[in-house]
Order: structure tokens, then sequence, then C-alpha cells
């Protein structure tokens, strides 16, 4: 039972990773508190669905579409909605505000396009949902997809962050947008590009959800407040961080509901915040403010 | 190579700079000298496009206009500043912050044999290649900003005073790197309070008070100068002028 627990927990966690390592682009670099991170992602799964129930294409091959479109409607978003707001925002702090205020009424316009097409009702669909045997417990096999494609989503993300020179350019503005222009970096640029990229990620993040999870129009704020919660645990901007604190709270929270009561998971998710916001405010990785 | 007219700039009612004439020729080295306030930063992070300066400002290089261009344009024509506090990126590695250095374009060929050039120049920064930039000292901080800069592949480095902070020896170390820098025919526009050391290295200086030029003469005619000798050298009262001790 421990071993299904963990098993399944990862399987969360890994999802949380993902979309956690998308919240903390769009924040850590582009300083957007993107409130309608989570409806994003449930705009791609009712996508990855619509493509599945309707088009009978697998959801593998529907991230092909989902992705770029993400990536696409970030950018957009990005340059019509939230530049201007960071051009006119003289400190971080404003940005903050002004971005939370302008995304709030994002959420609600996504949200509402979604119950307009799809309803208030839950919904699902059942792809590869064959039982496969792991170390002796059985899990669904579109569970073990989930984690393996946000674990690979991942590690590319990181390896290009860390490894080519665009990557360093998007972690020189996420550390010190005073002195990238120093060295040529277009600060306006690199935001939106990570914005986008942090769009994309939550588009492959509801494609993975939509896998093994029912989900409706309204089941968007959940997921902003996981992955937001994740994202102060691991530290703000930090990839690696988002990726353990998004593993930590699946497992954590699947014990939780395994062993304790289903009921606490969420009490279980906001204590171990408490805890991270009291005891390491820059997070389980970040380093303290100097 | 550098022309700056009626250089004027406006904190809110506080007059920081007021028609400010300089220029730098190619290859040469200039020093602008003054104390606290003269108004120094603020004229460099004009020539590097951080703060717009007031109507009527006039600065060309190599021809072009550089008023009311992106910061971020500048190291791609050629200029590179390293500022106060030396702007680094605390949280990235040595060779990721001199790796960044080369983001411009025409930096990208011979990068390889840039970065050899840096090591060369600052050995420390080889041995400490894959240290977090921010963990290290002020004056190897100093050096990879330095470092960063001259990896764009700059035609104008300019330095808004590299020697404060540093212990005196950090201070004579960080000219002779800066003197060798010169020879590869890098254009310097430095400025500074540590009056000896700078005009040992320029060809030519000026003297900022108030925000104005009250005064430009050659490296050295400055240096026998009764007036510099007045303001910065050796005057009661003019101890501030000195570089503070390293922290």
């Amino acid at each position: 039972m421990l071993l299904s627990a963990l098993l399944t927990g990862l399987v969360l966690g890994g999802t949380y990773a993902l979309i956690a390592m998308g919240l903390t682009l769009q924040y850590g670099v582009a300083r957007i508190m993107n409130l309608a991170y989570g409806d994003f992602m449930i705009a791609a799964a009712f996508g990855a669905f619509v493509l599945f129930t309707s088009l009978g294409i697998n959801p593998l091959l529907g991230m092909i579409a989902v992705i770029p479109a993400g990536f696409a409607l970030s950018y957009a978003i990005y340059g019509v909605m939230l530049q201007p707001l960071a051009r006119r925002a003289k400190h971080s702090g404003r940005l903050e505000v002004d971005s939370i205020l302008a995304t709030f009424g994002l959420l609600f316009v996504i949200q509402g396009v979604a119950l307009v097409i799809f309803g208030a009702n839950f919904v699902s669909y059942s792809y590869l949902a064959i039982p496969i045997n792991i170390l002796g417990t059985t899990l669904a096999a579109n569970r073990v997809l989930a984690l393996v494609l946000a674990l690979a989503l991942g590690a590319g993300l990181y390896y290009a962050l860390t490894h080519t020179r665009w990557g360093t350019a998007i972690r020189a503005v996420a550390v010190s947008p005073q002195a990238a222009p120093l060295v040529g970096i277009d600060v306006d640029r690199v935001s939106r590009f990570a914005f986008a990229l942090g769009g994309a990620l939550a588009a492959s993040g509801g494609v993975v959800v939509s896998m093994y999870l029912t989900f409706s129009a309204t089941a968007g704020v959940v997921f902003t407040m996981k992955a937001l919660v994740v994202v102060i645990m691991g530290g703000v901007g930090n990839l690696l961080g988002a990726l353990a604190a998004g593993l930590i709270l699946g497992i954590v929270e699947t014990l939780v509901a395994t062993y304790i009561d289903t009921g606490l998971t969420l009490a279980a998710t906001y204590l171990i915040f408490l805890a991270i916001l009291v005891f390491r405010p820059s997070g389980l990785f970040g380093r303290r403010p100097s | 190579m550098l022309e700056v007219t009626n250089l004027s700039l406006h904190y809110a009612q506080h007059l920081a700079l007021e028609k400010v004439h300089l220029s730098l020729n190619q290859g040469e080295t200039v020093v602008v000298l003054g104390a606290n306030g003269a108004g120094k930063s603020s004229m460099l992070n004009v020539l590097a496009g951080r703060i717009a300066p007031d109507k009527g400002t006039e600065v060309s290089f190599l021809g072009s206009r550089l008023v009311g261009r992106k910061p971020h344009e500048f190291p791609e024509m050629g200029i590179a500043l390293v500022p106060e506090g030396r702007g680094i990126f605390g949280d990235l590695t040595v060779a990721e912050n001199l790796s960044l250095g080369a983001y411009v374009k025409h930096a990208r060929a011979g990068e390889a044999e840039r970065l050899g050039m840096v090591y060369e120049l600052f050995p420390r920064l080889a041995e400490r290649r894959s240290q977090i930039a921010r963990t290290m000292s002020g004056g190897e901080q100093q050096m990879i900003a330095i470092g960063r800069a001259l990896m764009s592949q700059p035609k104008l480095l300019m330095l808004d005073e590299p020697s404060l902070g540093l212990a005196p020896v950090l201070v004579l170390e960080l000219f002779n790197a800066l003197e060798k820098i010169k020879r590869t025919g890098v254009s310097l526009l430095l400025v500074e309070q540590n009056v000896k050391v700078s005009l040992n290295i320029a060809d030519r200086g000026y003297l900022l008070e108030g925000g104005r030029v009250v005064g430009v003469n050659t490296a050295e005619a400055l240096k026998q100068d009764p007036a510099v000798q007045q303001a910065f050298l050796g005057l009661p009262g003019a101890k501030s002028i000195l570089p503070a001790n390293d922290f």
C-alpha cells in the first residue's frame, strides 16, 4: 500500500512540478503573477478532451497542437494585456499588483468561455486506462505516461535553461532585470518569451492532467493555488526547487489521503505552505535575502 | 569616436548635469574626476542609455546618435558599461556571467579566443569559473564585471568607479589590468575618485564639479595642476576621496 501511495504521489507530484515550472517562469522572469494560470491549464485540458473525443486524436499527438497554441496565446496575451503594465510599472511591486488584478479578470474570461461551451459538469475521457504492474503494484498506464511526460518536459526545459545561451539569458533576467541590458539582453522580449514558455508548460500540464483526472470548467483555481504553493516552496524562479517541491507535495498529499483522510489533503498542503512561509520564506532551496 | 554636446540632466528639480561637453578619440583613455555627487555616475548612465537626459542633449558614437536608444542596444553598438555596484548576475556562475557577455551577435565569433584572453587577464576567474558570482570577493566581482564587458568586444569600455571598495593592493592590480586592456586598442572612459592611479593610465582628464565641467587637460598637466592638487590630493578634508577599505 505504501509503495502504491508513493507511486500515485509521484504521478501527482510530477504534474505539480511541471505546472509549477511554468508559473515560476512567468512569475520569476516576466514578474507576472498569473492568477489565470490554472484556467489556462484547464483550457488546454478541454482542448485535449475535444481532440480525443470528437476527432479521435490521442493526447500525445494532441500535445503537438495544444502546446504551441498555449505558447502563441500566452505570447499574444502578454503583448496585448501585460506588456503595457510592465512598461509603465516603475518598480516590480507595482507590476505585481497590476498583473494580479489583470489576470484575475482574465481568469473569469477563460472560465466563462469554458462554461458556455462545456457547461459546469466534470468531464473525463479514457485513454490508455490499462493496468500495468510496477514493482508489484498496479497503476493505470495513463498515470505512468503522465509522470514520464512531466519529467521529460521538466528535464528538457531545465537542460535548455542551463545549457543554452538564450536559457542563460532567461535566468539572467530572473536574477537581475536591471543588469540584463548591460550585456545587450532585451528584457521586454525575454519577459514575453518566458511568459509564453510558461503558457506552453501550463498547456502541457493541462493535457497531462486530462489524461488521468476528471476536470471541469471551474477547476482552474485549484491548480493555480497548487502551482503557487509549489513555486513558493521551491523558491521563486528556481526550477529545480519547483521540481523537488512539486514531487514532495504530490507525495505528501497522497500519503495524507491514503493514511489519514482524503478530506485533509488540502489542509496538509496549506500546513506545509504555512510552515515554509514562516520558517523559510524564500523557499526550501531559495537563498535568504542578504 | 564619442562626442557629447550639451549634456544636461535633471532629477525632478535637482540639476545633476549641466551642459557637459566631452569628447573621446579612438583608442584614447579619458578619466572624469570629481567628488561624490559631482554627476559622474549620472553621466555614464546617460552614456549607456540607462537614464534619459534632458532635451537638447546630443551624444554621437562613431557617427550614430545615441540619445533615445534603449539600454540593450548599447552593447550591440560596441559600448560596454561596468556600472557602480558592478551589475553582475549574482546567482549565476562566473562562466555563465562571461558567456552572457558574448550575448550580442557581433561578439559570438571569436568568443572562445576572447574568453581565453579574459582568463589570462584575470587568472582568478579561470580558477573559479564554476563558482556562483555573489559568493566571491569584491575585487573578484569587479573582475567578473570587467571580463563580462570585454566579452562583448567593446570599442568603448566605460567604468564607474572600479576602485570603489577595494583594498589598495587590489586597486593597483585592477589598474594594471586596465592598462593591458588599453593596450589592446579599446577606448576607455573612466569615472574615478582615485585621482592618482587613474591619471596614471589616462591620456586626458575632465574635472566635474556640481554637474559642470570645470577643467579639461592632458593627464600629465592635470597631475601638476594646483587646482586638482587642491581639490583632490592631500588637502585636509579631502580624505573622503581616497578609496575605502575592502569590507
